[in-house]
């Protein structure tokens, strides 16, 4: 099961270097349905639908990668100092952090967009604006948990000093935990982004992005469902696969 | 008064002040003339007479120091004056007004949906782990939180509007056209407790005084519901900033979706027609259901949880 599901994952991280013809139109083949040609039939400019999905990938899957990515660094480093540090520096992250986790992302990418041009750019500062927060929320409470065990208490003994503590001592005991949060973010946030590129604040057409593609699939629901239905079954997919993949992961690593 | 209404209080002024000066900030940060912009929701002229725009500038105080500017922007907007809209050129306050109203039918609704669901399915699950109802549960609030809310939107048009037309697919103002939002806006929410309540239930149900409480003979409904359910519902409640995060951010989506006149779809609108003093407006009004929701939220939390009020109280 899990090699399975380590496969899928692959496989979605190279579609997005598969050569394919996502922006190509056909007035004369609109909506058409499945064919040989294009597997998942054609959209309402006669474009492949299939080839759309995963050019989409690139989009949806390596951006949301790179955000993760950049919120695990910047959180984990920022938690791990709050940690450290104790006392009036962790208690002024705890705030920080007690009002961000409450700002919606949606709202955040709505006053970025209105501050700069709608685009990628402007996604991933949204999401890098509250992304960071459940790691850096994770990283504290397991340096605050870390730092009361007998080998810190060891290492201190043998005079190391707090930057080696945290980085040598601490941080390698911190990454199970916070790898498999960050398939749980994953999920989060590539919903975060689907969800901005639906409301056009993110890819603009004709980029081939899966939340792009579901709003422009909207206006055709009755006629072609599949336009919306394809994306939608994707996003959800690959939410879904990344969740159990890390539920996995911190069932296994947290040895239940 | 210690615990964390406490704490709350002390750096709320501070969160309030803080949002209230980016919010004043944006038009700057986005590089908006403000004067130019005025005048062009006034009359119709793309290059003003630079007379007028120098009486507009004295007008509107903008050849003050910011600090200046910000405080009485403040309190224009603390007394109700929210400004003129760039895009309808009538006044902020009653648009913003009707919008919350719309918004907050919304929300109560889901919530509504959220605790009457989402709470009872926790429970069950909790009450044997790893047993049929645990599993079903579990899967559905994994479904419930990885299918958003722009998936849902459409799918539930398709299956309740179009194939079956039982409920309208768009617009706001009758029952019936509520059910699709409600529901939509729901499903997150409701996931996220049944998880939540599923998982603290389990916690207090491994709590000494459950102990005591099985050896004088108390079992089954009473035991789950007096004594497990409601400590985990103050975990629950404790968590209400992510409830509020996510039924907001859900609320845009769902009223773009739906065509539904409330705060998400004004913000949207704000947005994507540059009406900026519309959005200023609209962020406020945010960030004050923010507090309020969440002071709401500790205020709940020392009502059922005694612990947590002897705590406050000392």
């Amino acid at each position: 099961m899990r090699r399975v599901l380590v496969a899928l994952a692959v496989l979605l991280l190279v579609a997005a270097f598969l050569p394919v013809d996502a922006l190509t139109t056909n007035l004369a083949d609109r909506f058409a349905g499945p064919s040989l040609a294009h597997p998942l039939g054609t959209d309402n400019l006669g474009r492949d639908v299939l080839a759309r999905l995963v050019a989409g990938t690139r989009l949806s899957v390596w951006f949301t990668l790179l955000a993760v990515l950049i919120c695990a660094v910047v959180g984990t480093l920022l938690g791990l100092l709050a940690g450290y540090a104790g006392g009036a520096v962790g208690q002024l992250l705890q705030r920080v952090l007690d009002v961000l986790v409450a700002v919606p992302t949606v709202i955040v990418g709505l006053v970025v967009a209105a501050v700069r041009e709608p685009g990628p750019a402007t996604l991933l500062i949204a999401v890098l604006l509250t992304g960071w927060t459940p790691f850096a929320r994770l990283a504290y409470q397991l340096t605050l948990r870390e730092r009361a065990r007998e080998y810190v208490e060891g290492a201190v003994a043998l005079g190391a000093g707090p930057g080696r503590i945290t980085l040598v001592h601490i941080l390698p005991n911190a990454v199970r935990p916070l790898t498999a949060h960050a398939c749980l973010r994953f999920a989060n946030v590539l919903l975060s982004l689907a969800g901005l590129s639906f409301l056009g604040l993110g890819a603009q057409p004709p980029t081939p992005e899966w939340g792009a593609m579901l709003a422009e699939g909207r206006q055709y629901l009755f006629a072609a469902p599949q336009l919306v239905l394809l994306p939608a079954v994707a996003v959800v997919g690959v939410a879904l696969l990344v969740t159990v993949l890390g539920r996995r992961l911190e069932g296994r690593w947290s040895g239940r | 008064m210690s615990g964390l209404l406490a704490r709350r209080l002390v750096a709320l002024p501070f969160v309030l002040l803080g949002a209230a000066l980016l919010i004043f900030l944006l038009p700057r940060m986005a590089g908006v003339d403000t004067v130019r912009s005025v005048l062009r929701s006034r009359v119709a002229e793309a290059e003003p007479d630079p007379e007028v725009a120098a009486r507009v500038t004295a007008e509107l105080g903008l050849d003050r120091s910011w600090l200046e500017q910000f405080l009485r922007w403040l309190g224009h907007a603390l007394t109700g004056d929210l400004g003129i809209s760039f895009a309808t050129r009538t006044p902020i306050a009653p648009q913003l007004g009707a919008a919350l109203e719309v918004s907050a039918v919304l929300a109560a609704g889901a919530l509504l949906v959220a605790g009457l669901v989402g709470i009872p399915l926790g429970v069950w699950a909790a009450r044997r782990p790893g047993g049929l109802a645990d599993r079903a549960v579990t899967g559905f609030s994994v479904l419930g939180v990885a299918v958003p809310e722009f998936v849902l939107a459409p799918v539930l048009v398709l299956l309740l509007a179009i194939a079956v037309p039982l409920l309208p697919a768009t617009g706001w103002g009758t029952p019936a056209q509520a059910v699709l939002p409600v529901l939509t806006l729901a499903a997150f929410p409701t996931a996220l407790a049944a998880q939540l309540t599923r998982a603290e239930t389990l916690d207090a149900l491994g709590r000494p005084h459950v102990a005591v409480a099985l050896a004088k003979g108390i079992g089954g409904a009473q035991l789950i519901w007096r004594h497990g359910a409601r400590l985990a519902l103050t975990g629950v409640t404790a968590l209400s900033g992510m409830f509020f995060a996510g039924l907001l951010g859900g609320a845009v989506v769902v009223e773009v979706a739906f065509g539904i006149p409330g705060l998400g779809r004004l913000l949207y609108d704000a947005v994507v027609g540059q009406d900026l003093p519309m959005l200023q407006s609209g962020l406020l009004a945010v960030v004050a259901v923010a507090v309020l929701a969440g002071v709401a939220a500790e205020l709940l939390q020392l009502a059922l949880d005694p612990v947590a009020r002897s705590e406050a109280e000392t």
